[in-house]
């Protein structure tokens, strides 16, 4: 038999277990705080939140718009999960997949240390694209949202608009392989709750087919059209896990590698090299284009990333600590057929 | 009449820059436009702020050429006599221009490029009928219909606009606009009876009354770890503020062609690059600091300084925040400790 | 066909891009000095940078040079196995290879950057490559698309 279970009910499921798991922790002293979502005061949004008592832990909640990855405030370590006496804290985490990925991608570049963390895993069922709803409603403005059945419901003064759930969740969530934290076995200690032992992830990129299969002329017009409002605010540099340069290359003034205005060209560069730079570390978890103001939508940049990383190295980031990141490695037989050969 | 936005613009198109607001790409933005049957009116607020329309994203402050080695030649800005309309924008944003100009024109240094780009501005604003959830102007001295700041003061009446001249600018151009006709009593009352609507509609209050005196000598109180603690430090809250108005200047420089301009652009106290030092050291080391400032910015140097508060209450930055990092929770904490500490002082 | 379009083609004919070549300072240079003593023709469009090594080669030096205005980007380095370094060109290669999908997903030409590898004995090979390059980048026309707004 095949039960259909509600987007709403799913979550609440989640939201229970996930607190159940959070109150042990912090009830046995495992951990000190733990870094979860609560609900926004706004609609369609949701604030991240650091608790350390366990009555507050009802506080954490689990719905679609839990976009931010939280293993951002890893790293660099805020200051405030270090304690000037203990030193570093011990951290719960609420991971979704890509939380988990992101957890594991950075221990690999050791810039965490697992033995510190647990992570609550959460099988995630998918983060809504707030960003195409809100531009779809237009000027006016939500006042409530929720989830029922299998949509997703808007409502604000004198409307009340569905969308359809699966239609309207990420792009990147769409073909996420990896909802829960992938655990292999050397990682049993860290994770909680729900994990899912994963060692490789099978991908087709049918989704990229489309633009792939475009002109270069094509191709470079839909990229400047898409990228041509950044305002260079770099929230999405700011949100990314990956991104924790002491200084990034756009700040470097010794030399000046890339201009820092927002004419197209120096636009263009920055999410090229930005992207390049996240060449098979990305652990696609769309937080970039979540949380830009203007709504630039970055996931078929993320998604290509993907697709080279895998195809060419066979390499999915996040999944084994043990694998050694394409970009840190080479091997002597690489693919090599870009290379200009005599004819 | 509502469709006599068009004859404003065939009329003034030619000598003005019209700059509207129209949807882009899903987004509302100010924008110069070309077409006046884009002008949407009907509209919330836009998500960039029309300052940009005054202080851009990246402006050039003069151009350069050079002969190889040294500057030759410095190119001086030509476009800055030219007159601007800037027409459709809401109170908050044409009193934010009112508080730029405080920082733009404060002591010995006059900004030129912005201030004579002001000069050379005509605001013709509309009042807010609608106020968003998040909007808090009456709560920083504003109000959905407030007037002052603009040249000419429209009232959407729903089927025709109630036009005022505020300014004496907004008086001259009126001229230009015989096909008005005279507004009736009931008009002006019912235009009345929208602000007092609007006004009561506002349902984020904010109490910011002596908000400087709290925040003054709690400069190391803990809250502020505890305020910073969400914070990612991207810029999302002050890119997209009205008031903010820092700003870098960084040179191009072209040495293939032998020319170079100098360029200002948008900064922010929320990057750490922001405050560094020569020397390596950074006063506002964490975001601890950064979140402090943008408060005590807004709300306790702009009441030192210029004698207001250096918020004009849009709620964009509640709106926008990528992490929900909320500006009205922030205040109410802040607000919070006062109490306590008197509760001190009494026992 | 009008007149103006007849004198664009021959101004497209006779224009020449300009290509910045990073060449490894074992293998390459060593390579275009040998093809230069030995006398053969190659096209006179690449300005050369020497490097230390094709791993040297940070992907923003080309990116640089494209937003710069540069017409093409050359890098050259020792064969795989060959290097001066054992394995500077190997790490180079990985990059290059991520690099060139990427730049041509955002829709920047294919041929405008162009790896290769020629050794210090393989003067006739460097021309000949040159000779590609050239072609490849004189088909795509004169690089516009980082153009800046002056």
């Amino acid at each position: 038999m095949v039960m259909i279970m509600g987007i709403e009910a799913e979550n609440k499921e989640i939201e229970n277990s996930m607190r159940e798991t959070a109150r042990k922790l912090l009830k046995e002293k495992e951990v000190d705080v733990i870094i979860g979502y609560t609900k926004g005061t706004v609609p369609l949004s949701s604030a991240p939140i650091m608790i350390t008592k366990e009555e507050d832990v009802d506080k954490l909640i689990w719905n679609n718009l839990c976009y931010v990855n939280l293993a951002k405030y890893l790293v660099p370590k805020i200051p405030q999960l270090i304690d000037p006496e203990k030193g570093d804290l011990k951290v719960g985490i609420v991971s979704k997949g890509c939380v988990g990925r992101a957890l594991i991608h950075l221990s690999v570049e050791k810039q965490i240390d697992l033995e510190n963390i647990k992570m609550i895993g959460i099988p995630c069922n998918g983060i809504i694209n707030r960003k195409r709803i809100e531009k779809e409603i237009g000027e006016k403005e939500i006042l409530e949202f929720f989830t029922s059945e299998n949509d997703i419901i808007v409502k604000g003064k004198g409307f009340e608009q569905k969308f359809s759930y699966d239609e309207y969740i990420n792009e990147l969530c769409k073909v996420c392989k990896v909802k829960a934290p992938p655990t292999l076995a050397e990682l049993a200690e860290t994770c909680v709750g729900e994990c899912k032992e994963i060692s490789s992830v099978d991908d087709d990129f049918e989704d990229l087919i489309e633009f792939e299969s475009k002109s270069s002329e094509e191709k470079w017009e839909y990229i400047k059209d898409s990228l041509e409002t950044c305002t260079k605010c770099y929230a999405c540099r700011e949100a990314c896990p990956m991104c924790y340069c002491n200084l990034c290359f756009v700040d470097q003034n010794k030399p000046i590698w890339f201009g820092k205005t927002t004419d197209l060209s120096d636009i263009i560069v920055f999410h090229l090299v930005r992207s390049m730079h996240l060449a098979g570390r990305c652990v696609a978890c769309g937080a970039c284009s979540s949380v830009c103001p203007v709504g630039i939508d970055l996931n078929l940049i993320t998604r290509k990333l993907e697709k080279i990383v895998k195809e060419r190295f066979n390499f999915t980031s996040g999944i084994d600590p043990k694998k050694t990141p394409p970009m840190m490695d080479f091997r002597m037989d690489d693919a090599e057929e870009f290379m200009l050969e005599e004819d | 009449m509502k469709n006599e936005i068009g004859k404003l613009y065939i009329e003034l198109g030619e000598e003005y820059n019209f700059f509207a607001p129209i949807k882009e790409k899903g987004n509302l933005v100010f924008k110069k436009i070309l077409n006046p049957d884009d002008i949407i009116l009907d509209y919330f607020n836009s998500k960039v702020p029309p300052k940009e329309i005054l202080f851009p994203k990246t402006e050039v402050l003069f151009e350069y050429k050079t002969d190889g080695k040294e500057v030759t030649e410095i190119i001086e800005r030509k476009d800055l006599e030219e007159k601007n309309i800037i027409f459709g924008i809401r109170p908050c944003d044409a009193h934010a221009f009112v508080l730029m100009e405080n920082f733009f024109a404060f002591g010995d240094y006059q900004d030129e490029i912005f201030l004579k780009k002001r000069e050379n501005s005509i605001i013709i604003g509309v009042g807010c009928n609608n106020p968003k959830s998040t909007c808090f102007c009456t709560s920083v001295e504003g109000h959905p219909f407030q007037k002052d700041d603009m040249d000419i003061f429209l009232v959407d009446l729903g089927e025709k606009y109630l036009v005022e001249a505020i300014s004496e600018k907004g008086k001259n151009l009126m001229n230009k606009m015989p096909w008005l006709k005279n507004a009736t009593k009931k008009d002006v009352q019912k235009a009345a009876e929208l602000s007092k609507q609007a006004e009561e509609s506002i349902v984020t209050k904010l109490d910011l009354k002596d908000i400087e005196k709290v925040l003054d000598p709690n400069f190391d109180h803990p809250i502020w770890r505890e305020v910073s603690e969400i914070c990612i430090g991207c810029g999302t809250c002050s890119f997209l503020c009205p008031t903010c108005t820092c700003f870098d200047v960084i040179d191009d420089n072209d040495q293939y062609n032998n020319r170079g301009r100098r360029i200002r652009i948008w900064d922010t106290c929320q990057f750490c690059l922001y405050s560094l030092h020569t020397s390596g050291h950074n006063p506002r080391d964490s975001c601890i600091e950064r979140c402090r400032n943008r408060i005590l910015h807004k709300f306790c140097y702009y009441p030192e300084n210029y004698n207001t508060l250096g918020c004009v209450g849009c709620g964009r930055c509640i709106q926008l925040c990528p992490v929900n990092n909320d500006l009205r929770s922030i205040i109410e904490k802040i607000k919070k400790i006062d109490i306590k500490k008197e509760e001190k002082i009494s026992a | 066909m009008t007149l103006q379009t007849k004198q664009e083609e021959k101004i497209n004919e006779e224009w020449e891009p300009k290509i910045i070549a990073f060449l490894c300072n074992w293998c390459s240079y060593a390579g275009a000095d040998l093809a230069g003593v030995s006398r053969i023709q190659y096209p006179p469009t690449i300005r050369v940078v020497r490097v230390p090594c094709s791993g040297r080669v940070n992907p923003y030096f080309i990116i640089k040079s494209l937003m710069d205005g540069w017409d093409g980007v050359v890098v050259s380095g020792c064969h795989p196995g060959d290097c001066h370094y054992l394995t500077g060109n190997l790490v180079a290669r990985r990059r290059f290879a991520i690099l060139k999908e990427l730049l041509e997903f955002f829709g920047i030409e294919p041929g405008r950057v162009n790896f290769m590898w020629a050794s210090a004995a393989e003067g006739e090979r460097f021309a000949t490559l040159i000779k590609k390059a050239t072609k490849i980048v004189k088909n795509l026309g004169p690089n516009k698309k980082f153009e800046k707004k002056w």
